[in-house]
């Protein structure tokens, strides 16, 4: 059937009042549940602080998806071993299983420096995974689709490392890592506006903070650098960029570097807060943090931060007789915006050459 | 000795011997173009140049050093500034931002900030429209654009392939008046054009491909009134 242009524009103009209602009356209900339940404010803090995790974790994802156009499913591993290399830099030892056990380095960095460098090696193994898992592929001009299968191999392969070398028991970082700090900030009531006092945790904040300055460092990188403006050429049409003088395998390593360095003080940082649970640690993100990408608009870096702090929230939000129910809302989340919004929360809307 | 010298090049692209056995120069401060058919092998003879296509044999030789080894950017620095078929202007940056980006070998930033303003004296339409997204602009800004990003890495040797390719014969006379005037500047230029009898009225000299193989070859004035020439491409 084809319809005449006038019905169309009016089906439009109902489209778009209809997503905006929805939207609005989203933000009505979120607001209604802040400051009605007893913990709404607490909860909206819970949510932001798990959501900065997402968020931090998604930015990985996202920088090289922006350029290659693929899923890097190495990220949760790369953050897994971001953890890792955190916890022997500071000197301390091996649990009692693997082939390593009882081993320490000879040496013990202050847990700052060696969150640094914890962070500097998983770039590096970024910067590997991509010369073994994906340049060989991209040079041969393989489908996307073969890609994601050989960074998915890749993933298996380091968890299983990481078993076999550590073993699979939690690890956890000394107390009070950053100096003499509280552990948890009592916010009071608000003025009123929460029934009970607010208290989050300092590595909380810690996390939120990190994620907002990555995300903002990231932008101004992509958009106001020299670099950055070369790595978006490369991302629109690499062989383009190479005839501009541009490396273009050299960027795409930087890429890699920068996720993998991004990735790694994003996993210790979480390891702070919850603990390094043992080898799958971060790929238990690499599900929700595809949500989150595609929440927020694939390749879009301030989409990957808002993605996580929506499905954060949303988490947050489900009562805690509920809790099963946590992931069923996250996704629910996301296929609720998807209806109104396919190209995500800030993505653009894909332009159709014809 | 001359800036650009080919030897016995040969080219298989898509399965298809695209090149066979071409030998071409290029003298420095001359405009040569490269004339013949569809799919004759011009612009894989260019992407050959440029590294962005392997040879599968013979020699590229610039300025005395064989570069048919190197990688396309790698090629950039030696000097050569290939302006692509299809403009391939970067379509989600600005205007100014693809002749920042023109200029990605150069590192004196005040001698880039003049270059732009003489990119913008050139294409004055570029300078409008700096600020607009390089998307947005029609087919005859693009290979203005497209041309002007070329200059920016301030080449030895330029090529160009096929310019006036899609657009409207007004904006092709405007974009072969720039030749001229790159021409009269001292740029050496290795033209590869569809539009035989502009390109020959524009160049010193001029090669011809059918089917990968060069064919005829002379001074341009001399190929404008060749019987076979007038022909086969001038109609």
């Amino acid at each position: 059937m084809r319809l005449s242009n006038q019905s169309l524009q009016q089906y439009r103009r109902l489209w778009w009042f209809a997503s905006r209602g929805l939207a609005a009356a989203a933000l009505v209900l979120l607001i209604t549940a802040i400051l009605t339940a007893p913990s709404g404010l607490q909860n909206l803090f819970n949510g932001l602080a798990v959501g900065s995790v997402y968020a931090i974790f998604a930015l990985g994802y996202t920088l090289i998806f922006s350029i290659l156009r693929i899923i890097n499913f190495t990220h949760g591993a790369i953050f897994t071993l971001g953890a890792y290399f955190t916890y022997f830099l500071t000197g301390a030892s091996v649990g009692f299983n693997g082939l390593l056990a009882n081993q320490r380095l000879p040496f013990g960095l202050p847990f700052p420096i060696a969150m640094i460098g914890g962070g500097l090696l998983a770039g590096l193994c970024g910067i590997l995974i991509e010369r073994v898992a994906f340049r060989p592929l991209r040079n041969k001009g393989a489908d996307p689709l073969l890609t994601l299968v050989s960074s998915l191999g890749v993933a298996v392969a380091i968890v299983n490392v990481i078993q076999l070398l550590v073993g699979a028991e939690i690890y956890s970082y000394p107390r009070n890592p950053f100096g003499e700090m509280p552990a948890a900030l009592n916010l009071g009531t608000f003025g009123g506006l929460s029934q009970r006092p607010v208290v989050i945790r300092t590595i909380q904040v810690i996390i939120f903070a990190v994620s907002m300055a990555t995300v903002v460092l990231l932008t101004y990188f992509v958009n106001g650098t020299k670099i950055g403006k070369a790595l978006r050429a490369v991302a629109e049409d690499a062989t383009t960029s190479s005839l501009l003088g541009i490396n273009t395998n050299f960027l795409i390593s930087l890429t890699f570097f920068i996720s993998g360095l991004i990735g790694g003080i994003a996993g210790t940082l979480v390891g702070l807060s919850v603990n390094v649970s043992g080898p799958y640690f971060g790929i238990n993100f690499g599900l929700k943090g595809l949500a989150v990408i595609v929440l927020g608009g694939l390749g879009d870096i301030p989409g990957a931060v808002v993605g996580g702090l929506v499905i954060g929230v949303a988490e947050a939000f489900v009562p805690s007789e509920h809790v099963a129910y946590k992931e069923a809302i996250a996704f629910a989340v996301l296929f609720l915006v998807l209806l109104l919004r396919p190209q995500g929360l800030l993505g653009r809307a894909a332009v159709q050459k014809v | 000795m001359a800036m650009l010298e080919i030897e016995n090049l040969s080219v298989n692209y898509g399965g298809i011997q695209a090149v066979q056995s071409l030998s071409l120069s290029v003298q420095q401060g001359e405009v040569v173009t490269l004339i013949g058919a569809n799919g004759a092998g011009k612009s894989t003879t260019l992407r050959a140049i440029s590294r962005i296509v392997n040879a599968r044999q013979g020699r590229i030789i610039f300025n005395g050093e064989d570069i048919s080894r190197l990688a396309p950017h790698e090629v950039v620095r030696r000097g050569v500034a290939h302006c692509p078929e299809g403009r391939r202007v970067l379509t989600r940056q600005s205007v100014y931002d693809n002749l920042l980006l023109g200029a990605y070998i150069r590192k004196d930033t005040a001698g880039i900030k003049a270059d732009i303003e003489l990119q913008f004296k050139r294409f004055p339409r570029l300078y409008e429209r700096r600020n607009q997204l390089a998307g947005t602009l029609s087919g005859g800004e693009q290979q203005m654009l497209a041309i002007a990003r070329a200059l920016m890495s301030r080449p030895r040797l330029l090529l160009l392939d096929e310019p006036s390719l899609g657009l409207a014969p007004l904006i092709v006379r405007e974009i072969f008046n720039i030749i001229r005037e790159l021409h009269a500047e001292g740029v050496t230029i290795l033209l590869v054009e569809q539009n035989a009898s502009l390109a020959l009225q524009h160049a010193d000299r001029g090669y011809v491909l059918e089917a990968g193989t060069l064919t005829i070859s002379g001074k341009a004035s001399d190929l404008l009134n060749d019987e076979r020439i007038r022909r086969a491409y001038l109609g």
